[in-house]
């Protein structure tokens, strides 16, 4: 059986939807800014790429993670065609879930219940929406959830299936990544020289999957397949079998060799460990054919929109396809080693026919999830 | 959507709740002859650097992987590209986060250890027990409030049923600390976690291991009298167990088909993400007993029960 994606929304610090933030992207726009919220004094790393939306300047509220899941998820039932309806399963995909809220209502700067921890009570409220199941699934939660989306069509437990990711950056997650990285980035940087580590970004990605065929909208893109694995091998630290294994796998799932994948989202975190093990494990499974697709990072301008970023990378490759134009990574312009023999896109956006694409998340945990999608 | 209708067999059950000892004590009134004490039973090498969830679910992994024959030592031994983990929390890492906010409140990120980077992540106790045992198949953490129990056995069945795991260790847990105490109001909760072993049939009959009971049907919506219909299939099983929370109430018309009902919360307090996995746990207990009938478990979640989780546990049988 076959599933194809019929709608998309998305929310980042580039744009409030998926044609806004490709066409940002294209045009090499970065969302980076000062942080807007925190207090810049109990931090060395003093940059994100947050969404500009708090009501009042240099005060953090509660609750934006919700928001923009709301947003991001109507945009792509409009986009889609799905008219909300309890029977239809939402499977969201987050990193932090609410814990934004959780930290200021720990601080006393705001309020916050049992039920705002997870995303469900408020697509209930919102849209009708009762068999929600949130995933903590790190940053490779939302294609964790595209992959059982798939499953649940495949095993005909649904004839169509919302899948949705958010987060917003928490004090604790943001410190302590700070507190680790030997030094202190002032952009995110995947695969360049001078990179200097991970920057987190805000944003939420929403699609709706259906079964080939089903609905009145077209096919934007068909999912060949998604693999979901675990390294069980480190806690933060990525490793390069792990997600070797778990591109295999989703060739194998899409019926493609590596030699028919046109495109290549990387995860691109800007970290040195995910940029080497993402590259070794590359070359272990495209073999010679790695210097053959393109490979693009837009986290370089989003940020790391953690759950959310898998689904937004893919939301970005679904108009790649359609356009034939890619993305550049942003601040790429003295490629490290480990870049070597990739065709990684960088200045500005490459065009060229494009048919299929690979998406890539990796997350805390050792947890791995790799698409492959088709134009349609 | 009340399963794929391929049945998965309970193999394998364990338990590291503070105040309880076996799985049976879930369904004693009061009392434990041999209690788990988490001031002991939490310590030792494999816990160092882990959070109190990590700590108790590594507790409660162990035991229900060993009951299912899975350990040599404490090695896993079965299939570890074939195993996943799907754990249920909602409170697992509450009490880093707000933690870490304090420190850096009070002392900027320099306060900071290191060492805290994995639990600002929600998922970090699945991926502490992907590491322990060596298990490298899908690796869920289910964050989806008081049916997350429950849907964390759906999501497990699930992935057995679409082929992407032959083995399921599914684990629910909620460490009592400060920040949960505050957010539940200071009510009794649980502290602890509970653990199931699910495999598919072909695996469990090619390792011969006895099957335990079997989840024949589980359910997600919004109304509870519907999942429980959904779940009782065409054929009504009789039900010997009713095991549900506070607030969704068995009515008068229960009385007809369910022999029993039993509230695990009253006991244990709120017990949040772990609920649906106690509740699989002592159904399993029950069922050893050669209690009669069928183990019916419900949940739900949000203040207005605006979402229900149904599932149905049955003796083992023939097609097990």
């Amino acid at each position: 059986m076959s599933c194809v994606i019929t709608g998309m929304g998305a929310v980042a610090a580039v744009g409030g939807g998926p044609e806004q933030i490709f066409t940002a992207l294209c045009a090499g726009t970065s969302g980076l800014t000062k942080l807007r919220a925190f207090d810049l004094n109990r931090y060395r790393a003093h940059h994100a790429y947050e969404i500009d939306d708090r009501t009042g300047p240099g005060r953090d509220e509660p609750l934006r993670a919700t928001r923009w899941l709301v947003d991001a998820v109507e945009q792509a039932c409009a986009d889609g065609g799905l008219t909300p309806a309890a029977r239809v399963p939402v499977l969201l995909g987050t990193t932090l879930r609410e814990q934004r809220s959780v930290e200021l209502w720990w601080r006393g700067e705001g309020e916050v219940s049992a039920a705002d921890l997870h995303f469900g009570p408020a697509l209930r409220r919102r849209f009708g929406f009762t068999r929600t199941y949130t995933f903590a699934n790190a940053c490779a939660a939302t294609l964790y959830a595209l992959g059982l989306a798939t499953d649940l069509l495949d095993l005909g437990m649904a004839d169509a299936v919302v899948v949705a990711g958010t987060d917003a950056i928490t004090e604790s997650a943001f410190g302590t990544l700070d507190r680790v990285q030997n030094r202190t980035p002032e952009a995110l940087r995947p695969f360049d020289r001078a990179r200097a580590g991970m920057l987190m970004g805000e944003g939420a990605s929403a699609v709706v999957v259906r079964r080939d065929g089903d609905g009145d909208r077209p096919a934007l893109a068909r999912i060949r397949g998604v693999s979901m694995n675990c390294d069980a091998y480190h806690p933060t630290a990525p490793d390069p079998a792990g997600i070797a294994a778990a591109m295999h796998a989703a060739h194998t799932r899409a019926g493609l060799g590596p030699d028919e994948i046109d495109l290549v989202m990387l995860h691109g975190s800007g970290t040195e460990l995910n940029d080497a093990a993402e590259a070794t494990a590359l070359h272990a499974v495209f073999g010679d054919a790695a210097a053959r697709p393109l490979m693009t990072a837009i986290k370089s301008m989003t940020g790391h929109t953690l759950g959310g970023s898998g689904l937004l990378s893919l939301i970005v490759a679904v108009l790649s396809l359609h356009r034939g134009v890619v993305p550049p990574i942003a601040g790429l312009t003295d490629p490290a080693d480990e870049a070597a023999g990739l065709r990684l896109v960088s200045g500005t956006a490459a065009t060229a026919p494009l048919r299929t694409a690979q998406v890539d998340a990796f997350g805390f945990g050792g947890i791995n999830a790799v698409a492959v999608v088709e134009r349609s | 959507m009340t399963g794929p209708g391929r049945p998965a067999a309970v193999t394998g059950i364990g338990l590291a709740v503070s105040g309880l000892g076996t799985p049976d004590d879930l369904l004693q009134p009061d009392g434990a002859e041999e209690a788990f004490d988490p001031a002991t039973g939490l310590t030792g090498r494999a816990m160092r650097h882990k959070d109190r969830a990590s700590r108790f679910a590594l507790r409660a992994a162990a035991d229900a992987l060993r009951d299912a024959g899975l350990l040599t030592g404490a090695t896993f031994a079965g299939p570890a590209s074939r195993t996943c983990v799907v754990v249920s929390t909602n409170f697992g890492n509450l009490d880093s986060v707000c933690t870490f906010a304090d420190t850096i409140a009070e002392d900027s990120v320099l306060g900071l250890s290191p060492l805290g980077l994995p639990h600002t992540s929600s998922n970090s106790v699945a991926g502490w027990l992907a590491i322990e045992y060596g298990l490298r198949g899908p690796n869920l953490t289910v964050c989806n409030g008081g049916t997350g129990g429950l849907d964390a056995l759906f999501w497990a069945r699930a992935m057995i049923a679409a082929d992407r795991a032959d083995v399921a260790l599914v684990v629910g847990v909620e460490p009592d600390t400060a920040p949960v105490a505050r957010l539940v109001g200071h009510r009794p909760r649980l502290d602890g976690a509970a653990a199931v072993v699910l495999e598919s049939v072909p695996h469990r009959r090619s390792r011969g291991a006895p099957p335990r009971a079997v989840i024949t049907a589980c359910t997600h919506g919004a109304a509870l009298p519907d999942a429980v219909r959904a779940v009782r299939g065409t054929d009504r099983q009789p039900v010997g167990l009713w095991l549900t929370p506070a607030g969704p109430r068995p009515g008068d018309a229960a009385s007809s088909w369910c022999a029993t009902t039993r509230d695990l919360t009253a006991r244990l307090g709120e017990c949040s993400g772990a609920l649906g996995v106690l509740q699989c746990v002592a159904g399993v207990s029950y069922l050893d007993a050669s209690g009669p009938g069928a183990v019916l478990a419900t949940s739900a979640d949000g203040p207005d029960h605006t979402a229900v989780a149904a599932l149905l546990l049955t003796a083992p049988g023939q097609a097990s």
